[in-house]
């Protein structure tokens, strides 16, 4: 019985194959404009907002500090949106954790408040505190950190001693810097760091203001050369696309991977159930600058653009072109209308968390024990990213892709890389 | 005595020499798997109850016992994280871990110090965060030296009955939803949105044991190996209760009678994955170091990593072999991600 399925899906393949590689090409051009994109959308704001920073860091005052914070702010807009590119692509999932590494242990980087604690049984550097200490060790080894630089951040910091809490660099960090620690708890309010934490010489607060002003130009400065690294990845000819392009059917693969991916494992589970189910303001994705309810909406707005084959840029214009959708609609247009469906309805739960953030009910009050309605709008994101993975697998069943493997990079053939 | 268990849930099965459709393979998961898993469940979670109401101390060897009685049969469905385990984060109350920030002695140790009253309150300290509920909870107020013996031991006491109040209520209510609700949803898969065909629901078996697989080799194996340079055993599952190699051992023979019961329509593929499983069950059984504490010494580092690359092997032929042989592949699971 099985065996006769299998040889007539076979057949079906054999028969639609030509048409179906020829459509895939366009739709994974697209898939690749679109990426293309976001990662110079993305590039440009980070530019801008070193162009903050820089001013602030020049003349610390209170209104460069919140120019800074929303350029940031602005920042991760388009940066949100890409992160549907990350599990299907191992050229982004394996460059991911540069930029947008989380959670943190922030101890490593700066001063923390005294309730964060020392060093723990996971990670001896949690309270490291870099920014106060030009010399130190790692791993028995000698650190001379007198000059913070983005070679330091990298190769030295980023991930020290093997533990993936050691996040020296990308937007988390430059959050860290910029916002400092949110100590409100399940309060409304995000982290409060003064801008005198930035001032040279007489009036710095924080201690150290010189290597804190080194640390946030470094760490932006690297954000930048890492983001133009990827989007270079993407244009005609880039490595990304060009493996994409290599054998359409897995590039297809990739793209539902990467929806599937970030929309259950990761988004649903690890972002939102886990923090919910904790009750812990601290397993927050923008957690030092509140941004949780904007990062968790553009996630779900990128997994919809691959989707529909639509990105809106910064600047207004719409990226569009063939989709995925259109392959589904051709296989099997309930399914379409199926996935659509879903897609829209994440769409109006992650809203919901947005707007009640925006209005007031932060994404920390919604985490506290016992706050029902918060914990309705979260699971209500929860049960529709679950619902959404569910149609993504039945695509990939529409379209006949099921022997293709999921996952990204980590996986048993390289269990290591898991936890290193 | 491992190979001889693998086996007999081999023969246990119909000895089935013709293919089988994706919907009797579910029935037969249901009825042979599933939901006899969920009802020793419940009857080891009822005991572990009534023990601490009957001794709430810590070293109660009662207590203990249906302590380690209630988390073996846990293991027989820790596999099974979906539907009736996701409603209401039931799976994660239940068995949250890993902790890698550790919220389960951090949380425990916040409602000691404020002697919390939400103890007294089934419903309320159902809110509580998952980190201080299940299994792993109970354990640290069963066995870890500091959570132990912190604050007032009525209070203690109290925590304890609630906990173990709350495991069973939870596991109760899976079974009522399982046996209510779910499993007629996978039976008549096909003729529900849920399952729009008996495919999906057998899809969602074969993730199932594709994700077990991949939890006990890069979690409960992977985590206290670490690297070779850096091994971890502090990060060893359950390790005060000195229970790390008997969660592997449990979960293999578990995902074992899963694979079988999958199989069952291909005779040979059966034998090969029976064989595998047993493969790993002996090399489980030569570890001989039951919380992993091992895993810096380079001879008991090998043992235990011939046993991770084992169970490697087994999700490659569940992966290349059963899967295709199935017409399904594994849908996305908890640990895509990072």
């Amino acid at each position: 019985m099985i065996r006769k399925i299998l040889t007539s899906t076979a057949l079906a393949t054999c028969m639609a194959a030509p048409a179906l590689a020829e459509d895939a090409t366009g739709v994974l051009n697209n898939y690749s404009d679109i990426a293309a994109a976001t990662y110079e959308d993305s590039l440009i704001a980070a530019q801008r907002l070193k162009e903050t920073i820089d001013a602030f860091v020049a003349a610390p005052t209170a209104e460069g500090l919140t120019a800074a914070r929303a350029a940031w702010l602005a920042a991760r807009v388009p940066y949100q949106q890409s992160e549907v590119f990350r599990f299907g692509n191992a050229i982004v999932d394996d460059w991911e954790g540069k930029v947008n590494a989380w959670p943190l242990d922030e101890g490593l980087i700066d001063y923390v408040d005294g309730a964060y604690g020392g060093p723990t049984d996971e990670n001896m550097l949690a309270a490291l505190n870099v920014i106060a200490n030009p010399t130190f060790s790692v791993s028995g080894e000698d650190i001379d950190a007198s000059m913070i630089t983005p070679a330091l951040l990298e190769e030295t910091l980023h991930e020290a001693d093997g533990v993936e809490a050691n996040v020296a660099t990308g937007y988390h960090a430059i959050e860290f810097l910029l916002w400092g620690q949110d100590l409100n708890g399940h309060g409304a309010g995000a982290g409060a760091r003064p801008y005198t934490d930035f001032i040279q010489g007489d009036g710095c607060t924080g201690g150290n203001c010189d290597r804190r002003a080194e640390y946030l130009t470094a760490a932006t400065d690297l954000l930048i050369s890492d983001l133009e690294w990827m989007a270079a990845q993407w244009v005609e000819g880039g490595d990304a696309r060009e493996t994409l392009l290599a054998d359409p059917d897995a590039g297809i693969v990739a793209m539902l991977t990467g929806m599937g991916s970030l929309s259950y494992g990761e988004q649903a589970g690890e972002r939102m159930r886990l923090g919910l189910m904790l009750n812990d303001p601290e397993e927050e994705h923008d957690c030092f600058a509140d941004n949780t309810h904007n990062s968790h909406y553009y996630v779900g707005a990128g997994i919809q653009n691959v989707y529909l084959g639509e990105y809106v840029r910064i600047d207004g214009s719409l990226v569009s072109g063939p989709a995925l959708a259109d392959l589904v609609a051709a296989a099997d247009a309930d399914l379409d209308t199926e996935m659509r469906t879903r897609l829209a309805e994440t769409m109006r739960a992650l809203g919901r968390i947005k707007s009640a953030a925006e209005a007031g009910f932060t994404y920390d009050m919604m985490l506290e024990r016992g706050n029902e309605a918060g914990e309705a709008l979260i699971m209500g994101g929860v049960n529709s990213l679950v619902s959404q993975t569910q149609s993504i697998e039945r695509v990939v069943a529409a379209l006949d892709l099921s022997s293709i493997e999921f996952e990204g990079s980590d996986s048993l053939d390289n269990p290591s890389a898991v936890f290193e | 005595m491992l190979r001889f268990v693998a086996t007999c849930a081999a023969l246990a099965l119909p000895a089935a020499t013709e293919a089988q459709t994706p919907s009797e393979i579910v029935v037969t998961a249901l009825d042979r798997h599933v939901l006899p898993g969920y009802a020793a469940l419940t009857e080891a979670t009822g005991a572990l109850a009534a023990a601490a109401e009957a001794d709430c101390a810590a070293e109660s060897l009662d207590l203990r016992s249906t302590y380690h009685t209630a988390f073996d049969a846990w293991m027989g469905v820790a596999h099974l994280t979906f539907g009736p385990a996701e409603t209401d984060n039931r799976f994660f109350a239940l068995a949250f871990w890993p902790d890698a920030r550790g919220a389960t002695p951090r949380g425990l140790s916040q409602l000691i110090a404020n002697a919390d009253p939400v103890v007294e309150d089934a419903d309320a300290f159902a809110t509580v965060s998952v980190a201080s509920r299940g299994f792993y909870a109970l354990e640290f107020l069963l066995y870890d030296d500091t959570v132990s013996a912190a604050g007032d031991p009525a209070y203690r006491c109290a925590l304890v009955r609630a906990v173990t109040a709350d495991i069973d209520l939870t596991a109760q209510t899976l079974r009522t939803d399982w046996e209510g609700e779910f499993a007629g949803l996978m039976r008549d898969a096909g003729t529900n949105d849920r399952f729009q065909s008996p495919e999906e629901a057998l899809r969602l078996l074969f993730t199932s044991l594709d994700q077990g697989l991949e939890f006990t080799a890069d979690l409960r194996l992977g985590r206290p190996l670490g690297s070779f340079d850096r091994p971890r055993p502090n990060l060893a599952e359950a390790r005060r209760s000195g229970r790390s190699l008997q969660q592997v051992t449990l979960s293999l023979e578990a995902l074992s009678e899963l694979a079988s019961i999958l199989s069952a329509g291909q005779p040979e593929l059966q034998a090969a994955l029976a064989m595998a499983f047993d493969t790993a069950l002996d090399r489980a059984a030569a570890v001989d170091d039951p919380v992993f504490a091992g895993v810096g010494d380079p001879l008991g580092r090998i043992r235990i990593e011939g046993l991770q690359v084992q169970v490697g092997d087994i999700r490659d032929i569940t992966r290349a072999d059963l899967g295709p042989a199935l017409g399904v592949a594994a849908g996305f699971n908890a640990l895509d991600g990072d």
